[in-house]
């Protein structure tokens, strides 16, 4: 019997999701508190209560996929290591001088709060070496210099170094030897080289990625460690395998090498899971929409793919990394709503509550009007959640959202509450656009996905502006990370820097780059253990016109390339149309990068289905309530989602209530409840 | 606007209309946004560096009577289309570069400035607009921004407002004429499309909201939105303009033709809810390229932006407050320069008007109360042929000190103009024939402070191939001045060191200094003024700031009374009796600190810097400077205020 685990760790709970392979149906799932302080013992709990259930033992599990927020949660808190960097003669402040960006608009500057940046000055070397731009040495490395700088620092208190040397993406040479002087030194210690985590141009943003890698490294190390120890102890045999911020998985070791991979495991896990979802469902084109208490993740995915971008923010900080793009934005049901005094505009975010205090309706002492609150006052959440777990201070709520409306000079609480939410669900819209439209995408093709506590209360107001229909809601939001751990193929990247203008550019030596790019990518999924069938390597090449500062990744399969290079030309001509709105055949186009990706699937398994109910859904109507929709007070039924059947079917205005979330359904829009229990939203015809 | 009428129709703009202030607060975050997507559709797709790595580009949107509803700088539409008389329709596409066309909408003609009008239902519903910095627009010197143009004919072509796609089809004679003039016709060409198709961007956003809103909510909302930014601008005005004159005086040291220091001065007040901004006293307008063309639109959202910037940061800032500011700008003066003066080296001007403005604003204003910054755009532009015969030309914004400021210090090395970035150098070590020594910052060229100057950059460039150099800047003579107990920060200095072993200094300004394989040029921009009392700053900062090696050991005791250990470590019980030393022998902080004065500085100039002072500078034979009392009631009486009783 096969055994797999997805296990998804939360700020709240730590979900599970376990299934047998061999017989997809068998499936468990269970929920735990999580144990921030150390995330093991929650993945231990669960883990431990999830075999009882199944009534199997640790041993019988044969794979356990993880996502986790360690290095996330490392970079927020500024809880990381500390990071020596050894860098280049001359650059000693590449990272003090960061890009020299201040912000907008003018005099930004007055206001700017500028991060520490993850290696202090006090904790930078030169080191004597100098690599020119085609990768020739023009300094040698100095051993003797090297090995007493390197020593300098671990003395001092180092505990993480990185080396980010000027031109090291051509040829990481330099970087290596030095790596090679610190492992003679001080073995095991960890060293992170800039050409190995990122090999590409722009040293600044090279440099910050490694060193972020080696500032979460010792963190997400230990944590990695412990989870082993601790499952081996319970007598787990199982190979622990780590979701990347692509969506792909990696083995714990490559994890603990190189976590700034892994920095966004977490929502990328949900963009997985809700894309698997909506699969199933028969929606391969969604806009993904997770709203949590602080901000908003959104993603694009076409054609049953998430896009991969290659650049992602985290904390104060833009690294590269390939991520799945997940777009964030600081809009959430703890996002604190202001009116200026002196502009009387209403503002939403991007302060937030936070958990504590939280929303004013959360009883914790919090005072600020949130948009949580604003759900309160106009019943969209009800006062008591189903299962009793927590009543909402519904008098705390309007006495917070009052402010506003005296603020404003509104004639009443609700109306305010209305334009809360109206000016909070824009700045989502404005994220979604940011992902579809300004990428070349109609939201309309598109369907909306929602999870996270808060999605599925504000996802059919998002989707009526953006108008992605249907909005689908998967059941047990934090159970799609679980399922998005559990469905993610294992993925890797080969990539090299090759900067050539395509009439310089020889296809032989393209295709022979691309020919040793794959068969890198297949040695590892061989080491992976990824059976043949199962394996998949997809070639692109990074392109621009000559000089353009940014690259289209453009597929281009090796036979093709030998054949010539015509058809990589025309594509990437249409993309950038495509894009951008024009071409410029007349300007040549260049290569920047070619890679390769190798991908292993894994087996996929079968959702909880039901048998139709019918379309009658009073069966699980729990109560009604008047509810204020538009200005109006509209009576509007509550709907317990453990008792709706697939097959029910429903009119807005309505609330479907769950353990850790509430649907809101607006009027003139009809749900519908599918076979693996998702509810679909639409416009009524 | 002269149009032939029977085509164009302008919306009208409803009357009457109160659009709910969620529905407001939602057209304002859309507008927002197709500005940033504007942005980001020019930074994706254009090729110069200077508009894809520096960011050198502004967009704007506008009203149907040409009002910036959202953008940077102010509109222009209305100055720039008074004498048209070729119509506008559905898929034209408006270009010029000539300052002197568009109110100094631009101001050199590097710019390149697009305009594309906005169609719904038939009607002109607003303008989209966009200007980026091209690379070179042709002239004698790459980069065409010669040091030593004494009009605006040795800069480059000039391009009047004029149609280059109309109706949808793009004028190809008139294009391949224009590119003909210019050193990179394929690049200007890119950064020509990539620019439109920023504006077109912005152009479907506003299409967007006509049609999801309704064309009469969407034009109402606009209104209102330059209403409110009317009203909050008249109460900040009340609050932060004395009634009482306020005069602040500073320099540019030279035009690049050996004239100077030119002053420039500002008196502000205020007249009921009215603010007066006087430039007279300000010198007349140089023989070199210096002369800053202020666009009035573009001075008023200067000053608004400073002023709103720590209010309500999140506004869509917008021209509405314009008819409550009053700008005097003599004829012929450093920032009314008369046609054909040469304007390429503006941003020393443009940046040095802000110091002016903070200066001047601060005594109501405490908040914004900051030192002086590096105050230029210090640029360094390389040319020549490269062993294959291929031409070859680069050209790069440097930072320096950003000045100390109340929050905190001042960065180091970093760009006092928004977005901003710098060119990576493995960028310019891949493209042109260059090395770069060094990127790092010079250690105390930020003044000292209770809230430190930012340090100035300093970037050795190695020359790689036989060429040619040019060098914009300034402060190499007058100082960014410290307040309230600030020092002044550092000032710049250029050292070329020759690959036989020979240095020389450059000039803050020069073209055409000719450089060989394996020269070097240290380029030092200047740093930024401290902010309040140096000899209050925690003495631990110090220590940091030392181990950081951006304050020498020397200058932790000369500058802040700071009494270091062999180890690094402060010696408290010196520290505490050097600032007490220090505190009696200085006494009282001045409010600003200029440094030496402006005759000691010319007297000591050859010494210190190696060059001869300036000479005075004095007004041109061809533009006599009006008079300060003329320019007033001039003002006056244009913008129908009366004389004050």
């Amino acid at each position: 019997m096969a055994y797999r685990l997805g296990v998804d760790v939360g700020g709240t709970f730590t979900d599970l999701f376990l299934v047998n392979d061999e017989s997809g149906a068998t499936q468990f799932r269970v929920k735990t508190p999580s144990t921030p302080s150390d995330p093991s013992q929650g993945v231990l709990t669960g883990v431990r209560r999830i075999c009882d259930e199944a009534g199997i033992g640790v041993g019988e599990l044969q794979n356990i996929l993880h996502g986790t927020t360690v290095a996330t949660n490392a970079v927020l808190e500024s809880k990381g290591a500390r990071v020596g960097l050894i860098t280049t003669q001359g650059f000693k402040q590449i990272l003090h001088l960061a890009r020299s960006q201040t912000p907008g608009p003018l005099a930004g500057w007055i206001i700017m709060q500028k991060p520490d940046p993850p290696a202090s000055l006090a904790d930078t070397r030169e080191a004597v070496e100098r690599m020119d731009a085609s990768g020739s040495t023009l300094v040698a490395v100095d051993t003797a210099q090297v090995e007493r700088i390197i020593t300098e620092m671990v003395d001092s208190g180092v505990e993480s170094l990185t080396v980010a040397l000027i031109n090291s993406y051509v040829n990481g040479a330099h970087e290596r030897t030095i790596g090679e002087i610190a492992e003679r030194l001080y073995p095991g210690f960890p060293v992170t080289l800039s050409s190995e985590v990122l090999p590409e141009f722009r040293e600044y943003e090279r440099a910050l990625t490694a060193c972020m890698n080696s500032y979460v490294r010792p963190k997400v190390q230990s944590y990695l460690n412990h989870v082993q120890s601790e499952l081996a102890g319970a007598g787990a045999t199982a190979e622990v395998n780590i979701l990347r911020s692509d969506a792909g998985l990696m083995t714990t070791m490559e994890a603990a090498r190189n976590p700034i991979y892994g920095v966004l495991s977490g929502p990328s896990g949900g963009v997985a899971g809700a894309l698997f979802v909506a699969t199933k469902a028969g929606f391969k084109d969604i806009l993904t929409f997770d709203m949590g208490g602080t901000s908003t993740d959104v993603a694009l995915c076409q054609d049953g793919q998430p896009t991969i971008g290659r650049e992602t923010s985290i904390g104060h900080f833009r690294i590269k990394v390939p991520a799945v793009n997940v777009h964030t934005v600081g809009a959430g049901g703890g996002s604190i709503s202001h009116v200026p005094e002196l502009t009387k505009a209403l503002r939403v975010g991007p302060q937030s509550a936070g958990a504590e205090p939280g929303p004013a309706a959360y009883g914790k002492g919090g005072e600020e009007p949130t948009v949580t609150d604003a759900n309160v006052v106009l019943g969209h959440l009800p006062p008591s959640l189903l299962g009793g777990e927590m009543s909402l201070d519904v008098e705390a709520a309007h006495a917070a959202v009052k402010k506003v409306a005296d603020a404003m000079g509104l004639d009443s609480v609700e109306q305010a509450a209305e334009g809360i939410l109206a000016i909070v669900n824009e700045n989502m819209a404005g994220a979604l656009r940011l992902v579809s439209v300004q990428r070349g995408h109609d939201p309309r093709d598109f369907a909306l996905v929602a999870y996270g506590g808060a999605g599925p209360l504000h996802a059919n107001a998002v989707a009526e502006i953006m108008g992605s229909f249907p909005v689908l809601v998967p059941p047990a939001p934090g159970l799609l990370c679980a399922i998005g751990d559990l469905v993610a193929d294992f993925r890797d990247e080969f990539a090299q820097t090759y900067i050539r203008v395509l009439g310089d550019a020889s296809p032989g030596e393209v295709a022979d780059i691309l020919d040793t790019l794959g068969a890198r990518a297949t040695k590892w999924l061989e080491g992976e253990g990824i059976a043949e069938e199962a394996r998949t390597v997809s070639f692109s090449a990074d392109m621009r016109y000559h000089r353009q500062g940014y690259e289209i990744p453009v597929t281009l399969d090796p036979a093709d390339a030998r054949a010539g290079l015509a058809g990589l030309e025309e594509r990437f001509n249409q993309l950038h149309e495509q894009l951008y709105g024009f071409r410029m055949p007349g300007t040549a186009s260049e290569i920047v990068n070619l890679r390769a990706v190798g991908s292993g699937s894994v087996p996929k398994p079968e959702l909880p289905t039901g048998s139709a109910g019918g379309a009658d859904a009073s069966g699980a109507v729990a109560e009604e309530h008047e509810i204020v929709f538009h200005g109006d007070r509209l009576p509007t039924k509550i709907y317990d989602r453990a008792k709706l059947a697939p097959g029910n079917r429903f009119e807005g205005p309505a609330i479907v209530t769950e353990f850790d979330s509430t649907t809101v359904v607006l009027p003139g829009y009809v749900a519908e409840v599918d076979t693996n229990f998702n509810i679909l939203i639409n416009p009524k015809v | 606007m002269t149009t032939t009428t029977d085509e164009l129709r302008i919306a009208e703009i409803p009357t009457g209309i109160t659009v709910d202030p969620v529905t407001l607060d939602i057209i304002e975050g859309a507008l927002k946004s197709a500005r940033f997507e504007m942005d980001a559709v020019l930074f994706r797709s254009a090729m110069s560096p200077v508009i894809r790595e520096q960011h050198d580009e502004f967009p704007m949107l506008t009203d149907p009577r040409g009002r910036m509803v959202v953008g940077q700088f102010g509109a222009y539409i209305n100055e720039m289309m008074d004498d048209w008389d070729r119509g506008v329709y559905p898929g034209d596409v408006i270009l010029t570069s000539d300052p002197f066309k568009c109110s100094a909408s631009i101001s050199h003609t590097n710019d390149w400035l697009v305009l594309v009008p906005i169609f719904y239902e038939d009607e002109l519903v607003g303008w989209s607009s966009q200007f980026g910095h091209q690379m070179d627009a042709g002239g004698p010197v790459p980069g065409s921004l010669p040091t030593g143009a004494k009009t605006i004919f040795e800069e480059g072509i000039i391009i009047p407002p004029m149609k280059i796609i109309e109706r949808g089809v793009v004028q190809e004679d008139v294009l391949r004429l224009i590119l003909n003039n210019v050193r990179l016709p394929e690049m200007n060409r890119a950064d020509l499309f990539a620019i439109v198709a920023g504006c077109r961007a912005g152009e479907k956003r506003v299409m967007e909201l006509c049609e999801r809103f309704g064309k009469v909510t969407y034009l109402a909302a606009l209104e209102a939105l330059l209403d409110r930014t009317y009203n909050a601008m008249k109460f900040l005005i009340s609050v932060a303009i004395p009634e009482e004159p306020q005069t602040f005086v500073d320099y540019i040291d030279d035009d690049g033709l050996g004239n100077g220091p030119y002053k420039m001065q500002l008196t502000i007040w205020r007249e009921g809810e009215h603010a007066f901004f006087d430039w007279s006293g300000t010198d007349p307008q140089a023989l070199g390229p210096i002369n800053f063309y202020l666009s009035e639109g573009m001075f008023k959202m200067f000053i608004g932006i400073y002023l709103i910037m720590v209010n309500d940061p999140q506004i869509l800032f917008n021209d509405g407050f314009y008819p409550l500011l009053h700008v005097i700008m003599p004829e012929g003066s450093l920032l009314r320069p008369r046609y054909p003066a040469a304007l390429g080296c503006r941003t020393h001007a443009l940046a040095r008007q802000f110091d002016v403005l903070g200066g001047a604003l601060c005594k109501n204003a405490p908040q914004l109360n900051t030192a002086a910054g590096y105050g230029t755009s210090p640029y360094m532009l390389y040319s020549g042929w490269d062993g294959q015969g291929d031409f070859f030309y680069s050209m790069e914004i440097l930072y320096g000190g950003i000045p100390g400021r109340p929050i905190g210090d001042g960065m180091d090395g970093h760009s006092w103009w928004p977005l901003f970035e710098n060119i990576p150098t493995e960028y310019l070590e891949a493209y042109y024939p260059l090395r770069i020594d060094g990127y790092t910052t010079v250690t105390d060229s930020g003044g000292a402070g209770l809230h430190r100057g930012g340090n100035g950059v300093e970037k050795r460039y190695v020359y790689l191939e036989p060429g040619e150099v040019s060098i914009h800047d300034d402060r190499w003579l007058t100082r960014p001045w410290g307040v309230l107990g600030g020092l002044p920060g550092g000032r710049s200095e250029k050292i070329l060191k020759r690959a036989d072993g020979s240095e020389e200094r450059l000039p803050s300004k020069c073209d055409h200094v000719v450089v060989e394989p394996g020269d070097m040029l240290v380029y030092r921009t200047a740093g930024g003024g401290g902010w309040k009392d140096r000899l209050d700053r925690p003495v631990e900062t110090v220590v940091r700031d030392v181990s950081f090696g951006l304050v020498s050991r020397e200058n932790a005791l000369a500058g802040y009374g700071v009494v270091l250990n062999d180890d690094g470590s402060a010696d408290e019980a010196a520290t505490e009796a050097e600032r007490a030393r220090q505190r009696a022998e200085r006494g009282d902080a001045p409010n600003f600190d200029f440094g030496p004065s402006l005759e000691e500085v010319l007297a000591n100039c050859k010494a210190e810097t190696g060059f001869d002072p300036p000479s005075p500078a004095r007004p041109l034979r061809w533009s006599p400077l009006e008079a300060a009392a003329d320019a007033l009631a001039r003002v006056r009486a244009g913008d129908g205020m009366p004389a004050p009783s």
